[in-house]
């Protein structure tokens, strides 16, 4: 099998990022990317990776040699500073070595194919695939991905019929019949090209700003919001007081949950304020609100009013209740979803698992989201580019079996999210489209 | 009682070179025919060639095989077709002198020890599920190994207007008797059709109304390997077309058309329909292109290409007559509709050998194909592999990345068919691999270490292989220049010298003013410029085939069931069941699968296996 990389860690920054490659000869690199290719098997090393264009980081390194590794493959895996720079010039030098980014659940297919894991953990291994609904279309949390399938497929299908045009040219040009002409092949061609290569830069802008699930926290003044945040983002970001009002501007942190990125929004608790820099604050905080994803209303006591004034402010939003500070108060049973103490940390698994919970549906898939979608992305801009070099041809006069082949691959590229055209349903096209045959 | 280590029955182009790659082999051989004076026949048009099609003769040559050395002993026409595109997708068109070729594959057959038989097959010894030969009316023929290539004689049906009659080809009855056999041996059956059009004296045509399409000067040849001394006469073909009456009048009579009738349900091929479907199908076409091919040399026939058809005969004479030039034809042979049965070759390994049957060989339009060179490739993987089991030598089977013949099986075994088979470039995934002037370089070593081709070919093709190389790096690669002439006609100076060999690298070259050929260079020369334009898409397509070659020859047992498999889409399972890919790779090139798709397959097999393996 060819050699594949993942990024391993979230693809936020981060304080370190690991990314693995694994695949038979994959240790063929290693030169290439450290200066050396002996390194004893399962040692940590501390090295320079050189890219396309010098050192990108000192990262640490460990070798497995097959069959002792996840995948059963000789692998590697490295250990870089996570900032995003570091992310994208790694993955580039490896794409650049002709490694290939791997699809969600490459790794454990390998190691499942390899006989490096069991049965039973393998039922699961299916769910990590990308997989199809009902409908044939490729599901992904990633609601970028969901609508995308129905667009790709219908670029697809505007490649096979120039390809139908083309092919049909090949295999039939002694029929007496003209195909296409140059001059309108070409017009179509660029066009295509165009539309399509807006959608991908599209694609790509809307990926920055839908990369991760956003959860507020609100409630009333002092109810101990920031520290709940804390808690959650696992050190002290948000500074905590005693004194009511201390947090007036939104205070955003993310939030690594089971493998998921949440940005997690602490805000001004709502009271009547009195200073206008407080009184904006709480004014963002309620807008906000509105646009997340969960709302989590943290609270000290069960005062009704209170309650179902903020519970009224997420009308159309998931929320969910927690009492906080049970170390001090007695829990009130049956009224908040949760029951937690910032300060001992009690509380916090039962509520984390609620907030996973909240995104079940999402959670699954969402594993290699990142990785999916630059992959697509690399994909759908190899795919432009292979149209250019269909209208390239043309233009240049190369023999028509090239530019054939450059559309193929221009095809074969959107495989992955719309399927393979099989070459008897390309010659079905061509027959229904032309009268041919003697 | 008559033994033999191998029998064919049929004397078509499948069972001919099934007998000849017995004998090539080195074993004895038995060639049962209904007609020995119809060896060799060709029964529809009289072509050999053409897109996807030459390419496949020149791999039988390559192979040692005979089609192409027949064509060029009855040759009358060549063309080369696509000469406006590449290599690769250029294909050679003979059109032969029917009678010329039937006579040069029987010639060929005497200089042989085959043993031809003139009789009809009445049964097929089998005993213990091992097939042992056959019984004619006369005699009992055994073999070790048996090879059926009998087209489209199994309960065949022609069909002209409303009368029916039973045979296989006209003037040639059916093999009822063979046909109860293979029904007994209850093998999965399918119908497919194809159709023929009128024959027309060509005394009775008027040429100097039709446009003119002469041969291709200087003539070409489609064997490469002990071609004959010199062509026969080349003559040309004619171009009509059909008019605004001839549609009027197949309109009109449409239902009166066998194939309209419901009389018929095998399946026709798309590619070559009915001059009734085509106006019925594509109403908003005025005209439809007729290729008038003659027969032969001193034949006065002409085959209308173009206008198959099973109307009722007057009918024919109306339409044939609106036709420019063809307004006094004397019709010979009036066209019908031929409908055949075929075994799903589903049912068949690679080898040609039928799964269920040890011993027994299905080769050519049995197997659901059409065309005389598809039939012929597979008679002589038939008889390889045949002749190397008997041998104990390793089966002989090509990769579709290698030849347009692994194509072929391949899509045959795996897939099935849906209509009657035929070659397209479009099919082979790996097209530029494939050219109809590499097929040596591709197959002729294999055809020497299986025992299809002798000693002496070998060195020969070794010898121009060496001296090919000697060409580009002694003369190409040495030879500098700085200058050239580009596509415009332009003189361009370059910076510093460089060898001809990187410059046929540059697309605006101008190839032909780069450098200067003898006769014995230019081919070599030819060959330097195709591989150096393509180039970056061979290494591609080589990358291609080594990276996916072990996953795609992973086989799927035919008892999965893809609706177990969740995360398939529920069309692509359904399309999964019903085909049932028997690799990997046949999965893979199917309509709508994925990549993802691919790797779930490929789980679901390996829990079945572990599955297998706890019980």
């Amino acid at each position: 099998m060819s050699v594949v990389y993942a990024l391993a860690t979230p693809p936020a920054k981060s304080a370190i990022c690991v990314f693995r490659v694994t695949g038979k000869g994959c240790h063929k690199s290693l030169n290439n990317f450290f200066g050396s290719r002996c390194f004893e098997p399962n040692v940590f090393n501390v090295v320079f990776f050189s890219g396309l264009d010098g050192v990108v980081d000192r990262v640490g390194l460990v070798v497995f040699k097959a069959p002792k590794s996840y995948t059963g493959e000789d692998s590697f895996e490295v250990y870089a500073h996570g900032g995003l720079a570091v992310m994208s010039n790694i993955s580039k030098a490896f794409r650049g070595f002709g490694f290939e980014e791997a699809v969600g659940g490459e790794f454990t297919k390998r190691a499942f194919l390899n006989n490096k894991i069991s049965l039973n953990e393998a039922e699961a291994v299916s769910d990590l695939i990308d997989c199809t609904d009902e409908n044939g279309v490729v599901l992904s949390t990633n609601s970028l991905l969901g609508g995308l399938a129905s667009q790709v497929s219908f670029f697809a299908g505007e490649i096979d019929g120039i390809r139908v045009r083309i092919e049909a040219e090949i295999d039939f040009s002694d029929e007496g019949e003209s195909f296409y002409d140059v001059a309108g092949l070409l017009d179509d061609l660029k066009n295509l090209k165009n539309r399509f290569d807006l959608f991908v830069g599209g694609c790509v802008n809307k990926k920055v700003g839908s990369q991760k699930k956003n959860i507020v926290l609100i409630g009333p003044v002092n109810s101990g919001k920031s520290s709940v945040f804390n808690r959650l983002v696992g050190f002290d970001r948000a500074i905590v007081s005693n004194t009511p009002g201390t947090t007036r501007d939104m205070i955003e942190s993310e939030l690594f949950f089971e493998s998921s990125v949440f940005s997690i929004f602490d805000t001004a608790g709502v009271r009547d304020a009195e200073d206008d820099v407080e009184k904006a604050g709480i004014q963002y905080s309620l807008s906000q609100a509105n646009d997340s994803d969960l709302v989590i209303g943290v609270f000290e006591e069960s005062d009704q009013g209170v309650f179902d004034y903020f519970k009224g402010l997420c009308e159309h939003n998931r929320f969910i209740s927690i009492q906080n500070k049970v170390d001090i108060n007695k829990p009130i049973k049956g009224v908040f979803d949760c029951y937690v103490s910032a300060k001992t940390g009690a509380g916090f698994d039962v509520l984390k698992g609620v907030i996973g919970n909240c995104f079940q549906s999402g959670l699954k898939l969402e594993k290699y989201d990142f990785l999916i979608r630059d992959r697509h992305e690399a994909l759908f801009n190899k795919s432009v580019s292979d149209i250019e070099l269909a209208v390239a041809g043309l233009l240049d006069n190369k023999p028509l079996e090239l530019v054939a082949e450059d559309l193929k691959s221009a095809r074969s590229n959107l495989d992955e999210v719309v399927g393979v055209k099989y070459s008897d349903s390309l010659l079905g096209d061509i027959f229904s489209s032309f009268c041919i045959g003697k | 009682m008559d033994k033999f280590d191998v029998v064919v029955v049929g004397g078509g182009h499948a069972g001919v070179e099934a007998a000849h790659s017995v004998f090539r082999m080195g074993l004895s051989c038995a060639l049962v025919t209904l007609n020995i004076k119809n060896i060799g026949q060709m029964s529809c048009n009289p072509a050999i060639g053409g897109l996807g099609k030459s390419h496949i003769v020149r791999e039988i040559g390559a192979m040692g095989g005979i089609m192409p050395i027949a064509t060029d002993m009855s040759g009358i026409q060549y063309r080369t077709l696509n000469t406006r595109k590449g290599d690769a997708v250029q294909a050679l068109r003979v059109q032969c002198d029917r009678d010329l070729y039937k006579k040069a594959i029987q010639k060929i057959l005497k200089k042989t020890t085959i043993e031809v038989f003139d009789e009809e097959v009445m049964d097929i010894i089998i005993e213990k599920n091992l097939v042992k030969g056959v019984v004619t009316k006369t005699k009992t023929i055994k073999g070790a190994k048996t090879i059926l290539t009998t087209g489209t004689f199994l309960n065949g049906k022609m069909y002209t207007g409303d009368i029916v009659s039973t045979g296989g080809r006209s003037g040639d009855p059916s093999s009822i008797p063979l046909s109860k056999k293979l029904y007994k041996l209850s093998l999965p059956m399918g119908r497919l059709k194809t159709g023929t059009p009128a024959r027309i004296k060509l005394s009775s045509i008027n040429i100097h109304k039709m446009e003119e399409q002469p041969g291709e000067k200087p003539t070409p040849w489609m064997s490469t390997y002990q071609k004959p001394k010199k062509h026969q006469k080349q003559i040309s073909c004619f171009i009509t077309r059909t008019n605004k009456k001839t549609h009027e009048i197949i309109k009109q009579s449409t239902h009166l058309s066998a194939m309209y009738s419901g009389n018929i349900t095998g399946i026709g091929p798309r590619y070559c329909p009915s001059i009734e479907d085509k106006i019925n199908r594509f109403k908003e076409k005025n005209s439809h292109q007729i290729f008038i091919e003659p027969e032969g040399i001193n034949k006065d026939l002409v085959y209308p290409n173009g206008i198959s058809t099973s109307l009722p005969k007057n009918i024919q004479t109306e339409f044939i007559q609106s036709i420019k030039g063809l307004e006094n034809s004397e019709i010979t042979d009036f066209g019908y509709a031929v409908e055949y049965d075929f075994v799903d070759p589903r049912s068949i390994k690679p080898t040609l050998e039928l799964k269920t049957l040890k011993n027994f060989y299905l080769a050519g339009q049995i197997n659901g194909t059409t065309g005389y060179e598809e039939a012929a490739a597979q008679g002589l993987i038939a008889g390889v592999n045949a002749a190397a089991s008997i041998l104990n030598k390793k089966e002989l089977i090509l990769e579709r990345s290698e030849a347009y013949i692994g194509v072929l099986i391949d899509d045959l075994t795996n897939h099935g068919i849906t209509e009657p088979y035929r070659m397209f470039t479009s099919r082979a995934e790996h097209r530029l691999l494939l050219s109809q002037n590499n097929a040596e370089q591709r197959l002729l070593k294999k055809a020497y270490k299986v025992g299809l081709v002798d000693k002496k070919r070998y060195n020969n093709f070794n010898e121009q292989e060496e001296e090919y190389k000697r060409f580009v790096n002694d003369i190409l690669k040495k030879t500098k220049t700085k200058n050239f002439i580009n596509n415009k006609k332009q003189k361009i100076k370059l910076s510093e010298n460089k060898n001809i060999y990187k410059l046929l690298k540059r697309n605006d070259v101008d190839k032909h003013k780069l450098f200067k050929t003898n006769k014995t260079n230019k081919k070599h020369y030819k060959r330097a410029i195709t591989e150096t334009k393509y180039h970056g898409y061979i290494e591609k397509q080589l990358r291609e085939v080594k990276k996916t070659k072990k996953q795609n020859n992973k086989k799927i047992p035919t008892t999965t069931n893809y609706s177990n498999i969740s995360g398939l889409s529920n069309e692509v399972k359904e399309r999964l069941n019903k085909n049932k890919p028997r690799t990997i790779g046949s999965a893979a090139r199917m309509e709508g699968v994925t990549p993802a798709a691919v790797n779930l397959i490929l789980i679901q097999l390996k829990k079945e296996e572990l599955l297998k393996q706890k019980t």
